[in-house]
């Protein structure tokens, strides 16, 4: 009977994580797939004296052997992070920080969100690749040794994407190959710096790439390499004019990518219009690593006031079904994290999950939706390549429009009306009519109005009355000698 | 027609007690729009600046394209009543001048909700039967509506001039013929009105107090039996060199009237009326409606269409019918038309009878008060619209909105039912969902413009009193397509319009262009605005839905948002319809699923309604804001409810209102009212998107059996509990032996007897039935009537018209639900295929998810 109304502490250590790409294979060479050497120097060359080492949860499992062989050459401090409290992808800097580390090493998949604190060393785990089956599966794809195609990769290939550009340009000329752009990191040999202004030039999701002049992405095919996942589909999703076509290096199989995503732009279109029917918004944050994260917060906060929607934030690490479910006063949530983690299918969720890019063309009348779609929230800002800026509030006034959802109208913008209201100013008076009461409505005053459980019920005169008694100690999740009683 | 300014028009509005304010309603192709022809050449009023022009109700091209009437046009008519006539109006009058407002309403069914917009604004109707054909399905449709509205009908008895050319019906089939129309009119007025009559009196139609008009709209003749009573007391008076005052007049035209229908008979020997059919001299006679009325207007036919120019000449002479010159020398049908209209002009019979028998804004909204407005009856709101009083405050309704020459904009068209509305008013705009004390849907704003509509011309006016119809302007972003307008702070919303049909046809629309999307979500927002049925959503798979009435309705609704609304190319996907799905068994195990920390446990089974109570809540008998003890007893009485049970409802889904029932059966749960609202949350959820294929459930009732909570309020919240109820109802459904529900369709068919066999063929393949056959008594045509689904219905008509030689007209109106028959688990079934396709179009996994995933162990 415990068991079934808490569960005890044991149970939560020994409970199994749900780990997706099984490397339990013996650790072979950790010199070579773990860059030991390039670790050592990057410590020992800029003198850290404190070391965090982040580690996703699938990798964990070979931290002590390489913690080990990198103590053997440093005579740094090191610290293992694990459980990364938002996407493994991200750096985790607020756990790195709880140490007072110096920098620090991320291991495996890494969405290479820039972030901004502490001095920063990706460790990609290398994964083989196949060089003479993935350029054959590229001339396949490619007949034509004149087409314009952007390369991309998974970072897990990076180590191996020159030799494969040694192998295809020479009979394609017009083949760009992207590099990772992770110019605010140390110990990389730092690309050349390019305003973000300069043509040709394409950045996204840590990426570069400099097409020849004259010439746009969409006038180019992209080949990807590395296994489907957010990564390609996040490229599918901003570039969804691109014809993209994928080698996956674990089967050697490539196949042109089908144009569903047209089909995943209509689904996040409906979330846009949830977006606009909604009152109350959740600000879900989702990383503390990526930058600007502080500034797009603020920047949505604005939005959605000026759309007279009302906002609240939330932190709650990593997200799922039932947390969300908490907050049902909450019509949608936005989420705020890397790109990789951004785009959230809102299956099983009680409530939508959009992005930034989502709430503001729901919010902000400037926004249009268009062909182009943002995952990337550094995108939105002021400076970023697809600001769009507040009207003002004046010539905002007031709207309203119809929801294709509900059916229903729907006002947008702050009304003048509303804003006049003297509920500002508790102490004023406000005339009361026979039926209307004199409390004014607010979005969460009402939804509590209408739940029929409102709280604790008193039952006047029904409990007889006891003398207090002392209650539990301990924290919700297991009282001390929670359910020794029954 | 008739000139006025609009100060003129102003003044004629404010004799409340003279207005009348009408639709003209009826089956397709029965002849309204003929008719109302011609009464608006004989009295329709066009502002001076408008003399000259014509063709008033056309509005559209593609309805002068089509010779079909799309959208409900009002016009107003003023028609002055004689001195003798005034004394035949049983209420209340302010001198002879009366201001008619008239709309014409669509008859094909799938503009059925034009018409219940224009019965909303009307007190009146106008019931057009072809006496042909006799009464149709959609006479009946909208009949029935108008009765539920507190509307007084009075018929019109059409196509006359077929009856006697085409079908050449001897004058006794002919008497028939209308007495049988008739009385199908009487049952269905009784069938659906109140019990006896109601507040409004008997509303039944009879020929006698002159309720029932006969004539041809297309030459332009009509009578009632007050223009031949009246001709006959002219004749005696004239003999008697009598002078009558109005008052006696009346009092022996209505006498004679009596005389002229039913079992009267006419004695030519003796001159006298008598009871029975045999004469003084053994001979059988001919009743007064033959003899008197139906053997003069044969005899005129006759002499005229068969060239017998001297008899013709005489009975002109004797009948005292003048012609115009240039109609002397006609010959044969235009003749015929010429005479007839001069003999009994239709405008000046149906004027009469509209003006003498249909109720006043007055009279209508005492008794249509209580059906209209949904707060107390006695707030300063009721008491205005009672009172039709236009200093009380302002309550207006609004009905439908009209498109503008301005893109996007329309003109709020309602009828004012208390107070006075203009131009500048600072008035509270609450749509559908406002409730008193709330500020969802409403707005206060000023109206811009208050407006004449007449046909398709404005003309604007400063203001215009309460039982006047009227446009406005500026109010229209406010509202989607109906709502109410007032000036009181504490008023309630009128009443919804119900309709009698749902929008089950389907097609998702794509722009050819993907940067066009935003003027195609633009487009659909003006579409859902211009059409009071048209639903445009949005799916969770990304699909712009947009559903309509039948298959006519939406290409209608498709080329409005392709040509005028969103102005792009669009691709439209073959029209699907919208299925149900529902469980037809007991869950055969109790089903428990577990939150997931563990800690609670819900357990809970689904069954299916008893027959009946899924249609009793669309309709509105039973529903979630009903008072308990009431519902309660009606669910004991009816369905035989446990008693207890039916006291613990928790709530209707999908969206409160939907026909599922979440029912607490649990006994003595701790912590259970905590969970309540999280549960229902779960339910609304669930029950929109079945486990199926996410469509909506229909007919389901879950039962909460038990639930086990974790002690600590923290471990069951919403998050435990929202997901858990809806896995668990997903597992209820699955053990439920789930079915999906088709709707169906109520198929008349018109169609000689020749090609009946056609119409079987057709029909057997497209899973249809027939289960009714009859012969329209008096003529050669059948009438089938059948079930079709509505999914084999696209391409019907055509394919109908195909088999029969283009002789088989189909009406088709949404009926019932049905279970699609088969299990939708079984690969070889038509449900598994149809769950298959649905699954496939939404974009979501394939195959019915497995009872594992919803279903917990101990």
């Amino acid at each position: 009977m415990t068991d079934a109304f808490s569960s005890n502490s044991d149970a939560v250590l020994q409970r199994g994580v749900d780990v997706t790409s099984g490397s339990d294979a013996p650790l072979e060479n950790v010199e070579e797939q773990y860059q030991i050497k390039r670790t050592c120097d990057f410590i020992n060359n800029n003198g850290f004296k404190k070391v965090a080492l982040q580690f996703p949860d699938e990798v964990l499992v070979h931290s002590v052997p390489i913690a080990t062989e990198i103590e053997k050459s440093t005579s740094a401090k090191l610290f293992v992070l694990g459980d990364t409290s938002y996407g493994s992808c991200c750096v985790d800097e607020v756990a790195a920080e709880h140490v007072g580390a110096d920098c620090i090493v991320h291991y495996g998949r890494a969405c290479l969100s820039p972030t901004t604190r502490l001095p920063l060393i990706y460790v990609f785990e290398r994964r083989p690749l196949d060089l003479e089956k993935c350029a054959a599966a590229f001339r396949e794809l490619y007949p034509d040794t004149q087409s314009h195609v952007v390369v991309l990769y998974d970072v897990n290939y990076s180590h191996a994407i020159d030799a494969l550009q040694a192998l295809l340009t020479p009979s394609y000329p017009n083949m760009v190959v992207s590099t990772l752009v992770l110019d605010h990191c140390h110990g990389h040999s730092e690309p050349p710096p390019v305003g973000p202004g300069e043509p040709g030039v394409v950045r996204e999701f840590g990426r570069r790439c400099v097409l020849k002049a004259g010439l746009g992405v969409r006038d180019y095919s992209v080949f990807f390499v590395g296994p489907e996942g957010a990564v390609l589909r996040n490229f599918m999703m901003t570039w969804n004019r691109v014809r993209f076509s994928a080698f996956q290096p674990a089967t050697s199989a490539s196949r042109a990518e089908s144009p569903a995503v047209n089909r995943a732009l209509m689904k996040r279109y409906y979330a846009i219009e949830r977006a606009k029917d909604a009152g109350v918004v959740g600000i879900l944050v989702g990383t503390l690593g990526v930058a600007d994260y502080l500034a797009i917060i603020t920047q949505l906060k604005e939005t959605i006031r000026r759309a007279g929607k009302k906002s609240y934030m939330f932190a709650m690490g990593k997200l799922n079904v039932a947390k969300l479910a908490n907050f049902q006063e909450i019509d949608v949530f936005v989420l705020i994290a890397c790109p990789e983690n951004s785009l959230l299918e809102h299956g099983d969720f009680y409530k939508p999950v959009v992005t930034p890019f989502e709430m503001e063309v729901a919010c902000n009348r400037g926004r249009e939706w268009s062909e182009d779609y943002v995952t990337d929230f550094r995108n939105l800002l002021p400076g970023g390549q697809n600001h769009v800026a507040l009207g003002s509030e004046q010539e905002a006034g007031e709207e309203t429009d119809v929801s294709l959802i509900t059916g229903a109208l729907r006002k947008h913008g702050l009304w003048s009306e509303e804003a006049a209201v003297p509920s500002d100013d508790p102490s004023s008076l406000v005339l009361r009519n026979q039926n209307l009461t004199v409390a004014q409505t607010h979005t969460a005053a009402s939804y509590l109005a209408g739940r029929s459980w409102q709280g604790l019920e008193r039952k006047l005169g029904e409990t007889a009355v006891t003398k207090a008694v002392e209650g539990r100690r301990g924290i919700a999740i297991a009282y001390e000698g929670e359910g020794k009683s029954s | 027609m008739v000139n006025f300014t609009i100060d003129q028009i102003r003044a004629i509005m404010d004799k409340k007690a003279n207005i009348r304010n009408m639709s003209v309603i009826a089956h397709v192709d029965h002849g309204k729009s003929t008719l109302t022809d011609s009464l608006v050449s004989k009295a329709g009023i066009i502002a001076s600046s408008r003399a000259g022009e014509t063709r008033f109700t056309d509005t559209r091209k593609d309805e002068q394209e089509r010779c079909i009437t799309i959208k409900s046009t009002a016009i107003s008519l003023f028609y002055e009543l004689h001195d003798n006539d005034t004394a035949f109006i049983k209420q209340g009058i302010n001198g002879n001048g009366f201001l008619i407002n008239l709309i014409d309403s669509p008859g094909h069914v799938d503009f059925s909700s034009e018409v219940t917009a224009a019965l909303r604004v009307t007190d009146g109707a106008l019931v057009v039967v072809d006496c042909v054909s006799g009464v149709c399905v959609q006479t009946e449709t909208v009949l029935r509506q108008a009765i539920a509205e507190r509307i007084k009908p009075v018929l019109m008895m059409n196509k006359m001039d077929r009856a006697l050319l085409e079908l050449q019906l001897e004058p006794e089939r002919l008497y028939q013929t209308f007495q049988r129309i008739i009385e199908s009119v009487n049952v269905i007025i009784s069938t659906y009105g109140e019990d006896d009559g109601g507040p409004m009196g008997l509303i039944f139609i009879d020929p006698v107090i002159g309720t029932v008009g006969f004539g041809s709209g297309l030459h332009g003749w009509a009578f009632t039996l007050k223009q031949f009573a009246e001709k006959f007391i002219a004749k005696y008076a004239a003999k008697g060199d009598l002078t009558l005052t109005p008052e006696e007049r009346c009092k022996k035209v209505e006498a004679m009237m009596k005389k002229l229908w039913g079992e009267r008979f006419f004695d030519p020997e003796t001159n006298k009326f008598t009871k029975t059919c045999s004469g003084s001299k053994n001979t059988v006679l001919s009743r007064t409606f033959v003899h008197l009325i139906l053997d003069p207007i044969y005899k005129m036919f006759d002499a005229i269409m068969n060239f017998k120019k001297e008899e013709a000449a005489a009975m002109l002479e004797k009948l005292d019918i003048k012609l115009d010159t240039e109609d002397k020398d006609k010959e044969g049908k235009p003749l015929l038309k010429a005479v007839m209209r001069r003999w009994l002009p239709a405008g000046e019979a149906l004027l009469q009878m509209i003006a003498i028998h249909l109720p006043s804004p007055v009279t209508a909204q005492k008794y249509r008060c209580e059906l209209l407005y949904e707060g107390p009856g006695d707030d300063e709101a009721a008491m205005g619209i009672k009172n039709c009083d236009s200093a009380a405050p302002l309550m207006m309704y609004i009905s439908k909105m009209v498109p503008t020459t301005d893109k996007g904009r329309f003109y709020a068209f309602g009828r004012v039912f208390s107070g006075t509305v203009s131009t500048g008013l600072k008035v509270r705009i609450m749509g559908p969902n406002y409730t008193p004390g709330k500020k969802e849907d409403l707005y206060t704003k000023q109206i811009q413009r208050t407006i004449l509509m007449m046909g398709r011309y404005t003309e604007p006016i400063e203001d215009v009193p309460c039982g006047n119809i009227v446009g406005l302007v500026g109010v229209d972003q406010y509202l989607i397509k109906t709502g109410t307008i007032t000036t009181f702070e504490a008023a309630h919303n009128m009443r919804v319009m119900k309709f009698s049909v749902s929008p089950v046809v389907r097609v998702a629309v794509e722009v050819k262009n993907p940067a066009d999307l935003p003027k195609l979500v633009e487009g659909l927002k003006r579409l859902a605005k211009s059409d009071p049925m048209v639903q445009c959503i949005i799916e969770e798979s990304g699909e712009h839905i947009v559903a309509g009435a039948g298959e006519l309705h939406l290409e209608i609704c498709l080329k409005d948002l392709e040509e005028d609304h969103a102005c792009v190319p669009l691709k439209k996907s073959d029209p699907v319809v919208s299925y149900r799905e529902t469980v037809s068994e007991e869950s055969s195990i109790m089903c428990l699923s577990k939150s997931p920390n563990k800690h609670n446990r819900l357990f809970m089974k689904a069954r299916p309604f008893p027959d009946g109570l899924a249609e009793d809540i669309e309709k509105g008998d039973v529903t979630p804001r009903q008072e308990l003890k009431a519902r309660a007893r009606y669910l004991v009485d009816k369905y035989e409810w446990d008693a207890g049970e039916a006291r613990k409802i928790w709530c209707f889904g999908p969206d409160g209102t939907g026909p599922n029932l979440l029912v607490d059966v649990t006994k003595g749960v701790q912590y259970l009212n905590e969970i309540k609202d999280s549960v229902v949350a779960g339910f609304q959820w669930a029950s929109k998107e079945g486990v199926l294929c996410e469509e909506n459930m229909r007919a389901c009732r879950y039962d909460v059996h038990d639930v086990s909570l974790h002690t600590d309020a923290i471990h069951r919240g919403g998050g435990q509990i929202i997901p858990t109820a809806r896995r668990v109802l997903y597992a209820c459904q699955l053990t439920a032996e789930p079915r999906l529900m088709e709707p169906v369709y109520l198929v008349e068919i018109q169609c000689p007897e020749a090609v009946v066999g056609g119409i079987y063929g057709v029909l057997n393949r497209r899973r249809g039935h027939v289960f009714e056959e009859c012969q329209v008594m008096g003529t050669p045509m059948f009438i089938v009537k059948a079930f079709l689904p509505v999914n084999e219905s696209f391409g019907f008509t055509a394919d109908l018209r195909s088999n029969t030689g283009g002789q088989a007209f189909p009406q088709c109106v949404f009926d019932h639900w049905q279970i699609l028959p088969g299990d939708p688990k079984d690969a070889t079934t038509k449900p598994f295929q149809v769950v298959a396709d649905i699954r496939k179009r939404k974009g979501i996994k394939e195959g019915i998810p497995l009872l594992d995933n919803y279903l917990d162990k101990m």
